[in-house]
């Protein structure tokens, strides 16, 4: 039982940058509730059945990753291939590639924005609507309303959700 | 005591192995080709199929999923499960263990979880087969049903996609049934699978490695009780919420 504490004190410390690191997903295969724990973990096995949508979920990431890549090497070719332009088809091209580059750089830039005005909301002591989080921080007392069970952690509401078999808590609005 | 048995037995998987690998038995080298053995899929597809043809069962599982930690260390969470299965369209699974308390129902038109510990439920309306029901809950809410390879009439196609290599290890005795003993390789995972010999060639154990992760963690499945004539009634499927519990929502999936 010490040990299980010990598991879930080290995950909810070092949650974050274990994350960021492993690139991990809090998720858990089979729907396991992992809860806390899954944040110190950097690898579940597959389970069955489930490999397949593991591969699948695995691939969601990858092509991720995969298009911050592709933005990358668009960026790089639209540059070499507009230097070394002859044609009309390839200066056509290089066009569409920088079109395309720009693009992604826009989304980019739209994400910095969000994840800006995320990191706001959290200086402002508030996480952002809808933020859903393995386990209620600590301290956070029952507030039902409507009907609706709530958790009231300081100046947040919380409310229990299904996140697949996992059960979550979701940041919301009473 | 149980973990002692299950140490002889990766031990004594490790040593046949590791003695294949050395080519010093030929005969088991000879048994392991490069592609995929014929007799492996025709006992693998007898079970699926003798599974596909029963109107309904019960199962009860031991699970062991290793988890590795940032140290490399790896962990094992065990839990037990029961699946009760009617086709065309009845289920409930039920999984307790270290880390996991939840029942799925599904009465052929809703779909609830239900975390006993918590007593929380969500309840969302389900298709009218199983398999509709598996698909819609693994794509639109993410829930994966525990065994439901077991249940898809096409348990065989889903379990082969992508597979590489498949051999026959030989005879194995699981929970003191025999069994035959088969390995398969796919990429990212290597499997094993054991079944029963005889009419009933029902699966008795499965062990999937996931071999591109770091200390290649395993999931394994010992099935304790397979009952081929339950008995079941309208609350086996059916969720009627105890006093007490708590209705919540599913987060949707677009949202993540």
């Amino acid at each position: 039982m010490n040990f299980r504490k010990t598991i879930r004190a080290l995950a909810v410390g070092a949650s974050l940058p274990v994350l960021l690191l492993a690139g991990a997903s809090p998720e858990a295969p089979l729907g396991l509730t992992l809860g806390r724990e899954a944040a110190a973990i950097v690898g579940a096995p597959a389970t069955p059945l489930s490999y397949a949508g593991a591969a699948r979920r695995t691939t969601r990431r990858v092509v991720a990753v995969e298009t911050t890549a592709a933005t990358a090497a668009v960026a790089t070719t639209a540059a070499a291939t507009s230097a070394a332009a002859a044609s009309a088809a390839q200066q056509q091209q290089a066009v569409a590639q920088q079109q395309a580059a720009t693009a992604q750089q826009q989304a980019a830039v739209a994400q910095q924005q969000a994840a800006v005005a995320q990191q706001q909301a959290m200086a402002a002591g508030l996480p952002a609507i809808g933020t859903v989080v393995p386990a209620l921080p600590a301290g956070c007392v029952a507030a039902p309303k409507g009907g609706v069970e709530y958790y009231r952690c300081g100046n947040a509401y919380y409310r229990a959700a299904f996140q697949g078999n996992n059960l979550v808590y979701v940041v919301a609005q009473p | 005591m149980q973990s002692t048995i299950r140490t002889r037995r990766a031990t004594r998987f490790a040593v046949v192995f590791a003695v294949v690998l050395a080519a010093a038995l030929p005969i088991a080298a000879r048994a392991q080709p490069a592609g995929i053995d014929a007799q492996a899929t025709r006992l693998l597809k007898a079970s699926t199929d003798f599974l596909a043809a029963q109107k309904q069962f019960s199962v009860e599982t031991r699970n062991t999923l290793e988890v590795v930690l940032v140290s490399g260390q790896k962990i094992q969470f065990d839990h037990s499960a029961r699946m009760s299965l009617q086709r065309p369209n009845r289920l409930r699974a039920e999984r307790i263990g270290d880390l996991v308390q939840q029942v799925l129902y599904y009465d052929g038109k809703t779909l609830t979880l239900f975390n006993p510990g918590e007593k929380y439920y969500a309840v969302v309306a389900a298709p009218g087969t199983l398999e509709e029901m598996l698909d819609m809950a693994r794509t639109q809410l993410d829930i994966v049903a525990p065994a439901s390879d077991l249940v898809y009439k096409n348990a065989y196609d889903i379990l082969m996609t992508d597979v590489t290599q498949g051999f026959v290890v030989g005879k194995g005795v699981v929970e003191g049934v025999r069994c035959d003993h088969l390995a398969f390789r796919a990429p990212h995972v290597d499997w094993q699978i054991w079944i029963q010999e005889g009419k009933e060639p029902l699966p008795r154990k499965l062990v999937i490695t996931t071999r591109d992760m770091q200390n290649a963690p395993q999931f394994s499945v010992v099935v304790t009780k397979w009952n081929l004539r339950p008995a079941f009634t309208a609350s086996t499927f059916g969720f009627s919420p105890p006093s007490g519990a708590k209705k919540v929502d599913f987060v949707p999936l677009a949202k993540r």
